[in-house]
């Protein structure tokens, strides 16, 4: 099977995608979720360095998973286990994981822009894993994956992505991803974590639940990262799952067979009722597994295209 | 020891608001008049525009030995080549201006290093860290012009307005940049749409405008004068122009970075436009040149703040903010307010020389006969390229890098002594 031609050997975000790039991506994931795992030698003899300075299970595991897959050679390095413990820059760092020979680094960081900084410092392809509240693009694309392999082509579909927008880089891709593809995105939630101003980026805001689920075709929802807002946010989770807190009762809002995801971890209880959560309409464990494709396809269109 | 006099210039005075085509004597450091020369060597200025040299009211270098970026003796070459006379050293300084010994040795450095007059501030708290004043008594009788923390300000009201209450008392300036912590301690970038997008904690106008509210209302209420540093944002020229309006003893100042540049700037998260505040909006850049036009903001302030260039290097969240900018900021505010209807030379030379130095009360600001002879040249049909690492700054972090001017400062002479090699 032939890979097609990426215009950049980097991937930091969804915001400078194209819709026919982002549909590149779909179309290689697609053929290698259904291609027998003995012909995918595509990477053999790269090098994947994952730098992950933050905590991570899913995107890390998945990237690992992918690029193994692919014959790739991958190391992984936690911030713990680093130089950066050492007073480290994260500019030395990469530029030497670069001079000892990675073909890609994928890196996860809690600085936005930071995949970016790199990218002009080292000539290796670089992936963003998620840069702060800025973008996680590979989490977007395999959500935009999962949707059309569950509600078809998104072109005029109403989306609704809930929870705390204002910290989430999921939303950021999210929201550029889904209406690239054609959907009406509403961002909702409380006032504090869903600023007016997200309408100056083309969003739909809402802060009322009803509203913003009514006859939607998908919703998803955001952990609440309640262990970097300051209390002044909102009150409580209590409070939260009173108001925004998605239940059997409240789903019924949403169109008869909407979707629901959640890009984990999950807190049950709180932004969704743990029944609920399990659901036929959940797809939150496709979203997992779709995450392995899209991200084989990630790592092949950046490191093949590049050429040292 | 002869008589220089400067022939055939345009002289600007802004004390006298006059504007003319003269002559200019100075004998040794003083400006003299024309009836007292004798021995005198003329030259020759023709097409030059001649003013007083300019006085800053915010300059930074963080730590005074410099290590391997800004320290006295480079500041003060960029501030000569900037065509500056006088600057206003902030104390975020290491060792750190809280107490008389620290003050004297520090200006024991300054004696050894400094070209041009540079005068020092003292922490408006011990250590600025806000939590207890410091003996600004002491301090004043050691020489400092004001007392700020700078650029931080004292989070405690309590603090901060006995700070102005005492500090009045030695009829000592106080200079605080208006900054509430509580709103914007995880600010990086103007609270708005591109901070927002960029996923950057955001430094809100609300920060700003409440400190500015709070200076107003101590000023007002202790009848005492208060001096903001580095406003930016719209809200603040409102409040400041109505408090003035009802006669309340408050200044301002704003930056040339302010005055050129918006957020839009940062959206390729380069940390050399990272500053404080942050580069606002298209609507607060207007505000903030009509203020100084319709003298709502006094003056123009470098707000020099050499960075290292491996510590600028970082993650944009991660990078300390600061723009070096003393060899650029008369001619960025030149560009920026050359267009507006008001603009007069006379006008630039109140906000960049005058102003400032009768709001700390330095020598400066005219070219009066019995005035010290701190005078710039200035070529106004030179066109040059600014390039940082050509400069006589030793830090690099500037967003003007190879940006060409029109015009530029070709001599400095300070007390009557031509600073050498500015060209």
């Amino acid at each position: 099977m032939g890979i097609p031609k990426w215009k950049t050997k980097n991937l930091l975000g969804i915001e400078s995608l194209s819709k026919i790039e982002i549909r590149k991506v779909l179309s290689l994931a697609k053929k290698l979720k259904h291609e027998s795992p003995e012909n995918q030698s595509y990477l053999a003899g790269k090098r994947i360095v994952n730098l992950f300075m933050e905590p991570s299970t899913r995107t890390r595991i998945a990237f690992e998973l992918a690029a193994k897959t692919l014959h790739a050679d991958v190391i992984s390095i936690a911030e713990k286990s680093s130089s950066l413990t050492k007073g480290e820059t994260l500019r030395d760092t990469a530029l030497n994981i670069q001079a000892l020979g990675a073909d890609a680094i994928v890196l996860r960081h809690s600085s936005p822009g930071s995949p970016l900084l790199l990218s002009r410092i080292i000539d290796v392809p670089i992936i963003n894993a998620g840069d702060g509240a800025h973008e996680h693009p590979s989490q977007a694309l395999l959500d935009v994956y999962t949707l059309e392999e569950k509600i078809g082509p998104l072109d005029g579909k109403k989306i609704t992505i809930l929870g705390d927008i204002l910290f989430s880089r999921v939303a950021r891709s999210n929201f550029w991803a889904l209406s690239k593809m054609g959907a009406k995105v509403t961002l909702a939630g409380p006032s504090t974590l869903v600023p007016k101003s997200f309408e100056s980026m083309g969003a739909i805001v809402s802060h009322d639940l009803k509203e913003s689920l009514a006859d939607a075709d998908a919703v998803m929802l955001l952990r609440i990262q309640h262990e970097r807002q300051s209390s002044s946010h909102f009150p409580s989770l209590e409070e939260y799952t009173r108001i925004f807190g998605l239940n059997k009762y409240r789903s019924k809002w949403l169109k008869n067979d909407a979707v629901i995801l959640h890009p984990g971890p999950i807190n049950r209880g709180v932004e969704i009722d743990s029944e609920l959560a399990d659901s036929a309409n959940s797809v939150i464990l496709d979203q997992v597994t779709n995450g392995v494709a899209i991200r084989m396809a990630i790592l092949c269109l950046c490191t093949l295209s590049y050429n040292k | 020891m002869k008589t220089i006099c400067l022939t055939g210039g345009r002289i600007i005075d802004p004390s006298t608001e006059s504007d003319e085509k003269r002559d200019l004597y100075f004998y040794d450091n003083k400006i003299i008049s024309p009836k007292d020369a004798k021995n005198t060597e003329f030259i020759d200025v023709t097409g030059k525009i001649v003013f007083p040299g300019l006085v800053d009211l915010s300059c930074h270098i963080n730590d005074l030995s410099g290590g391997n970026c800004e320290n006295i003796f480079s500041m003060t070459r960029a501030a000569a080549a900037g065509g500056y006379s006088t600057v206003v050293l902030m104390p975020n300084l290491n060792p750190i201006p809280d107490n008389p010994a620290t003050i004297q040795f520090i200006n024991e450095q300054i004696k050894k290093d400094a070209c041009i007059n540079v005068k020092l501030t003292g922490c408006l708290t011990k250590g600025s860290n806000g939590k207890a004043l410091a003996p600004l008594g002491s301090l004043k009788n050691a020489g400092v012009v004001a007392i700020t923390d700078s650029p931080t300000s004292p989070q405690d009201n309590q603090i901060f307005c006995k700070a102005v209450e005492y500090a009045s008392m030695f009829d000592l300036p106080v200079i605080d940049l208006p900054r509430d912590l509580s709103l914007s301690e995880e600010g990086n970038a103007h609270d708005g749409p591109i901070a927002l997008k960029m996923g950057l904690g955001g430094y809100p106008r609300i920060a700003e405008e409440l400190f500015v509210q709070r200076a107003i209302s101590i000023s007002r209420s202790l009848k005492t004068k208060v001096h903001l540093s580095s406003i930016s944002s719209f809200g603040s020229v409102d409040l400041i122009k109505d408090a003035k309006n009802k006669g309340v003893m408050i200044t301002a100042d704003v930056s040339p970075q302010h005055l050129a540049l918006t957020e839009s700037k940062i959206l390729n998260y380069d940390t050399n436009f990272k500053t404080t505040p942050p580069l606002r909006e298209e609507v607060d850049r207007k505000f903030l040149i009509d203020g100084l036009m319709n003298g709502t903001i006094d003056c123009i302030s470098s707000s020099h703040e050499p960075v290292k260039e491996y510590e600028k290097n970082v993650e944009y969240d991660l990078a300390p903010s600061g723009v070096t900018s003393l060899e650029t900021a008369l001619n960025i505010s030149l560009q920026q307010l050359s267009k507006h209807p008001k603009f007069t030379w006379i006008n630039l030379l109140k906000f960049m020389s005058l102003r400032p130095s009768e709001i700390i009360k330095v020598e400066g600001g005219g070219l009066g006969v019995g005035s010290i002879a701190n005078i710039v040249i200035f070529d106004p049909l030179k066109k040059w390229k600014y390039c940082s690492k050509e400069g006589k700054s030793r830090a690099f972090n500037t967003p003007f890098n190879n940006s060409e001017f029109s015009g530029k400062v070709i001599q400095t002479y300070f007390k009557g002594k031509a600073s050498q090699n500015i060209t």
